[in-house]
């Protein structure tokens, strides 16, 4: 996130700091608990707190995916992707094709006849699009031998949860973080949103968060405004690099996150708007060479990205 | 007004892929004749020119005989033809009446043939006007091809509509060390075609020989190894993946042919169709091994024309099995057939599965 969180949640940190002999204290991990579980619209015994939701996600493949074969989409969160190959006895990826990158209900529901552990990430990272409607979570859901995760890591921005669903679906959970909207990437505070069966899979599971963040973290959850300005500035600011970066010729996908999906046909294109002074991620590994995934930043920041794609262009 | 439109057809291109022939340039035609192969060329013409919908649009000048004028019967369009040829035609033939058609002030030149022909085409009109590349070679590996003779209609179209143009590449294949069982190529130029990427196949790319790649080839290679049952014909196609699944079953395989496996050693190498289809009368049981063209994604319809629709048919869908590493993969769009058979491809188009690791399979749409 291009914003800095504002100053009180600066100081929540400092206070947190103040006792770094100590580890937090269980009552600010329950109010911390609370606070997640009353904006995520569940009782507080739905959430489980973790540092980052890609340790969260680690943690549910090393728990949930013995007997299990794990379903993800191509391409993919990478650190899901890593974990997955570690741990998972049998992985089905579903290809997710350009231009659409559509994943076809049929297609995951024919996978779920075996016993599975479905983990989705709605949007998806790194192409953006949302991937899941109501009907496919429902008819995934309606499988007893499958669990399922959607990872909401851009649901500030995507506007589409189904955390709902929670409560009458023991076999679904939903991963967050607040490292994007909140402006807390380097607090690490990652939830779950967890069914019944997460629940009972993960019971051993323990965490004790740093202090620092803990109290960052409460402070946010207790004055969220800030972090609504913020996703709306990126939102109205990813329109615009959306459309200003197919002006000057690149493939750009419409997105429900807080990156774009570029496609340019320069394979170096990711070391030459370095050379300009400009970081993109290089997901060639992931996609055809040429594609690259851009945060949407500052005013100033988008600009910078739109003069350097600008320059390469004309000097091409 | 209706746009000057040039069509050459190479009527030799794509002969020797059934008989297992790496090419049909040279002495490669006689050869392909000998082994009974069909012409190809005429059959993609004739689907290339139904399918265009735009036909009113086109002043179409055409090579004489059977190198376009052939093809034109019953076809709705607008026609004239251009130059003359003997019985036999050559690749000189191809140049001359391309460059008579530049004289000839065509605005688009429709090709059909396949590298060698792309090759000859560049040398005939270079960057002075864009080109619609109908695929029907052997290999057809240059990236300026579009993926059928369907898609080459849509381009077609397009350009009537007034679609821009881009430059793509012609790749110079070493014919030689391809006959060698060795793959060779460099960048021979550029030609410019209709910017419509959908319908452009993507220029084949080199195999991934670094360790890490010879290491999930390895991985793949024993997972498919230890399920093959000594019953069935196992039919492994081109490429270095495939290889590795050879090599792990103990037998060395052409790396650009089609190779047969059953009972744990060859029974065929570098076949072609009729070899296969005699193989048919001796087993059941019968798998064929592909894996995708790295760029392009094509697991039939290029570099592996041995396996033709009949066999393609006689094998069965659920009996094919897509091997390739993450990394070829991973820069694929989709996986592509262009069998010659628009039915057959619509039959394998879909999701299949292709197996990338021992516990990893990438499901992937195949676009036909």
């Amino acid at each position: 996130m291009p914003y800095p969180p504002p100053q009180a949640i600066v100081q929540a940190a400092r206070r947190g700091s103040g006792k770094l002999h100590r580890y937090a204290e269980q009552k600010d991990l329950e109010h911390l608990r609370a606070l997640l579980a009353d904006y995520a619209g569940v009782p507080d015994r739905h959430i489980v707190a973790g540092p980052g939701s890609d340790m969260l996600l680690r943690e549910i493949l090393h728990s949930f995916s013995g007997g299990r074969k794990v379903v993800m989409p191509s391409p993919n969160f990478l650190p899901t992707v890593h974990a997955a190959r570690r741990f998972a006895a049998r992985q089905v990826s579903i290809r997710l094709s350009a231009p659409e990158f559509h994943l076809t209900p049929e297609i995951l529901l024919e996978e779920l006849e075996d016993p599975a552990l479905v983990i989705i990430d709605n949007p998806n990272n790194p192409t953006g699009k949302a991937l899941l409607e109501r009907r496919t979570v429902e008819a995934v859901l309606a499988n007893s031998g499958t669990l399922l995760v959607i990872d909401e890591a851009y649901f500030e921005f995507s506007g589409v949860s189904f955390a709902i669903l929670v409560r009458n679906h023991p076999n679904l959970a939903i991963t967050r973080t607040l490292d994007k909207a909140f402006s807390l990437a380097g607090a690490r505070i990652g939830y779950l949103i967890a069914g019944q069966l997460f629940l009972e899979g993960l019971s051993s599971f323990q965490s004790s968060l740093p202090r620092a963040s803990l109290q960052a973290a409460v402070e946010a959850l207790s004055s969220p405004s800030y972090m609504r300005k913020n996703a709306g500035l990126i939102i109205e600011e990813r329109e615009r690099l959306l459309r200003e970066t197919a002006a000057l010729g690149a493939e750009v996908y419409a997105s429900a996150a807080n990156f774009l999906l570029v496609h340019t046909r320069r394979p170096e294109i990711a070391a030459q708007l370095e050379e300009r002074g400009v970081l993109v991620a290089d997901i060639s590994s992931q996609l055809a060479p040429g594609h690259i995934r851009v945060s949407v930043g500052t005013s100033s920041e988008n600009d910078a990205f739109i003069a350097a794609y600008e320059d390469i262009v004309k000097n091409s | 007004m209706k746009k000057k439109i040039g069509l050459i057809v190479n009527p030799v291109a794509g002969m020797g892929g059934s008989v297992g022939l790496k090419g049909t340039d040279g002495g490669s035609y006689e050869r392909a004749l000998k082994l009974g192969a069909r012409p190809v060329t005429p059959a993609r013409t004739k689907d290339l020119l139904e399918r265009i919908r735009k036909k009113e649009d086109i002043d179409l000048l055409s090579a004489p005989g059977r190198m376009g004028a052939e093809y034109l019967q019953g076809c709705a369009v607008t026609s004239a033809v251009a130059g003359s040829v003997a019985e036999q035609t050559s690749a000189e033939d191809t140049k001359r009446i391309a460059g008579e058609m530049l004289k000839k002030g065509i605005e688009l030149l429709i090709f059909v043939g396949g590298d060698g022909t792309a090759r000859d085409i560049y040398d005939a009109v270079g960057l002075a006007i864009p080109v619609v590349a109908v695929p029907s070679g052997v290999k057809v590996f240059s990236a300026v091809f579009a993926f059928s003779a369907r898609a080459a209609a849509e381009m077609v179209d397009a350009f009537i509509t007034g679609a821009s143009t881009l430059e793509e590449e012609v790749l110079d294949i070493d014919e030689k060390a391809f006959r060698e069982n060795r793959l060779a190529s460099k960048l021979y130029g550029y030609l410019l075609v209709p910017a419509v990427k959908k319908y452009l196949q993507g220029g084949k790319e080199c195999s991934n020989t670094s360790a890490t790649a010879a290491e999930s080839k390895q991985e793949i290679a024993r997972c498919i190894s230890e399920s093959m049952d000594r019953d069935t014909l196992y039919l492994l196609g081109p490429g270095t993946t495939v290889q590795a699944v050879a090599d792990e079953a103990g037998v060395e395989k052409t790396l650009l042919g089609v190779d047969a496996l059953a009972g744990g050693r060859l029974v065929g190498t570098d076949i072609g169709e009729k070899q296969i289809l005699s193989l048919f009368q001796e087993f059941d049981k019968r798998t064929i091994i592909v894996t995708p063209i790295g760029g392009n994604g094509f697991i039939f319809g290029r570099g592996s024309k041995q396996f033709t629709p009949e066999v393609i048919r006689q094998v069965g869908k659920k009996n094919i099995i897509v091997v390739g590493t993450r990394d070829k993969l991973m820069k694929l769009e989709a996986l592509r057939v262009d069998t010659g058979d628009y039915e057959l491809d619509q039959a394998l188009a879909g999701y299949t599965e292709v197996t990338v690791g021992r516990k990893e399979i990438l499901k992937m749409e195949v676009r036909c």
